[in-house]
């Protein structure tokens, strides 16, 4: 499973959201998620995917976007 | 001028279930909902759960950040205003809510986080705040009029509700949804009620743990649940035909200012002739008293003492009783679920009882309902009492719909 589809299982599990209706470029907001519940999903994203944001993530708004940040983090910091 | 104020709703997430029917159904036949907590990180407890299905009041996406004690609020409120044959409530409706922990769980996750992983849940302050249920409930009912939360220990929702019918009885609402609401029942907060002394003690019987005014008394067994009434300007809930449970007579509120969580009956006299005075009733026009009755060794005794001095020669006509004994003690949602209880003693003209005591103290000179099924027809108002860490009373009376 590559991290797009780790993440699309993870909300999915968490906030039991049909994983047909996720899109990669859909915002989150789409989803139903507002700020709140993106701060829920990136601590458990954290603790899932064994990385640390920044304190304030910016500009992530759709699953292609967390994915590739996911990615980005997990090159620079590894385990 | 005064308006008459309606009970025209009732919503419960109780020990004893949420239909009020049934809840006052069991209380009637005296039914314990006490059993035994055993979670091995804290000693063993009597407690008295509330059974609660979050999945059927809310997604998982919703759940965010969402306290046990706000979801059943939610599901409270909302299940109190249909009760109340209503689609929807006026948007200038207000929220009163009585809470004393606030949320309990979240408090507990993030310290336990705090001093695990060191990784505290983002969510953890919205969960916890004491306010959360109230806003909850607001943004769920749509309501933009007041939205008020009362932290008076065992008395918040009783003054929740006492706020709550003046501000219709004085024509500053037409409606409030009003009640209370706890979850307390994590380790923490269980420990915390075990070290200061007060819970019953714990043998081979949890469900006959708690025994208001009976010599063998040995504390009070933590409840949790969330009660919410709607009440309505009486004229009003007329025009529309809605059934009134019975009307809102009065309150009274009033402070020991002696000691923390020492009861005093000085203080609790006041409350209770405060009470009758503001509702234009003396003692004799009160046929039950829904007692504070912890059934800890002091509380009872005071709270007895204060009754008799309000009744006098006549305290052996007052029938008395304490439905902690089977229900728990719901603290800061205790007062709105036992004026339900109240309430539906005049609407259904019966009295549940005071289980569980064997031999009454000496020193408790009131006339307790013992027996189950206590039928009186004659009952025509009837009054509840909630007594606060911190020194707060509050007495509500309500009476028969005519």
């Amino acid at each position: 499973m590559n991290t797009l589809e780790q993440l699309t299982q993870l909300i999915h599990d968490k906030f039991d959201i049909e994983k047909s209706s996720l899109q990669p470029d859909l915002p989150l907001s789409e989803y139903g998620l507002d700020s709140l519940a993106l701060a829920e999903l990136l601590f458990t994203i954290e603790e899932e995917f064994n990385v640390k944001f920044p304190d304030r993530p910016e500009n992530i708004d759709t699953l292609k976007k967390l994915a590739v940040a996911i990615d980005e983090l997990r090159a620079s910091q590894p385990v | 001028m005064k308006r008459r104020v309606a009970i025209t709703g009732i919503g419960l997430i109780s020990p004893h279930g949420d239909t009020p029917d049934c809840v006052f159904d069991a209380l009637l036949a005296g039914h314990s909902a006490v059993t035994l907590w055993d979670e091995g990180s804290a000693p063993p407890a009597a407690v008295a759960r509330a059974p609660f299905d979050p999945a059927r009041w809310f997604t998982r996406l919703q759940l965010a950040g969402v306290d046990r004690v706000s979801q059943i609020a939610v599901a409270a409120a909302q299940m109190a205003r249909e009760d109340a044959g209503m689609d929807t409530l006026a948007p200038s409706t207000g929220v009163y809510v009585g809470t004393g922990m606030g949320g309990a769980n979240a408090v507990e996750e993030s310290f336990r986080s705090h001093y695990g992983s060191g990784r505290v849940p983002p969510l953890s302050v919205p969960a916890f705040m004491p306010n959360a249920p109230a806003a909850h409930v607001a943004m769920r009912e749509k309501l933009h009029g007041p939205v008020y939360t009362y932290s008076i220990a065992c008395a918040s929702s009783a003054v929740a509700l006492a706020e709550a019918a003046k501000a219709v009885a004085h024509g500053e609402m037409d409606c409030a949804l009003a009640g209370g609401t706890e979850a307390l029942l994590v380790p923490g907060a269980i420990r915390a009620w075990h070290a200061l002394q007060t819970l019953a003690r714990v043998d081979d019987e949890p469900w006959r743990a708690c025994r208001p005014f009976s010599a063998d008394r040995t504390g009070l067994v933590l409840g949790e649940g969330a009660a919410f009434l709607v009440l309505e300007a009486f004229d009003d809930a007329l025009a529309r035909g809605a059934r009134i449970y019975a009307e809102f007579a009065g309150s009274g509120v009033s402070c020991d200012a002696t000691h923390l969580t020492k009861p005093d009956a000085t203080g609790q006299v006041k409350a209770i002739t405060a009470a009758l005075r503001n509702s234009g009733m003396a003692p004799g026009d009160i046929t039950y008293c829904n007692a504070h009755g912890t059934a800890t060794s002091i509380g009872d005794v005071v709270e007895c003492a204060a009754l008799e001095r309000v009744w006098g020669d006549a305290i052996g006509n007052l029938a008395v009783s304490s439905t902690k004994s089977i229900h728990g003690h719901l603290l800061g949602a205790a007062g709105a679920l036992e004026a339900v209880v109240t309430v539906l003693a005049i609407h259904r003209a019966a009295i549940p009882p005071n289980m569980h005591c064997r031999e009454q103290d000496t020193q408790c000179g009131i006339t307790l309902v013992r027996e189950p099924g206590h039928f009186v027809p004659s009952i025509n108002a009837a009054i509840s009492n909630s007594f606060a860490f911190g020194g707060t009373n509050t007495t509500l009376v309500f009476k028969r719909a005519t």
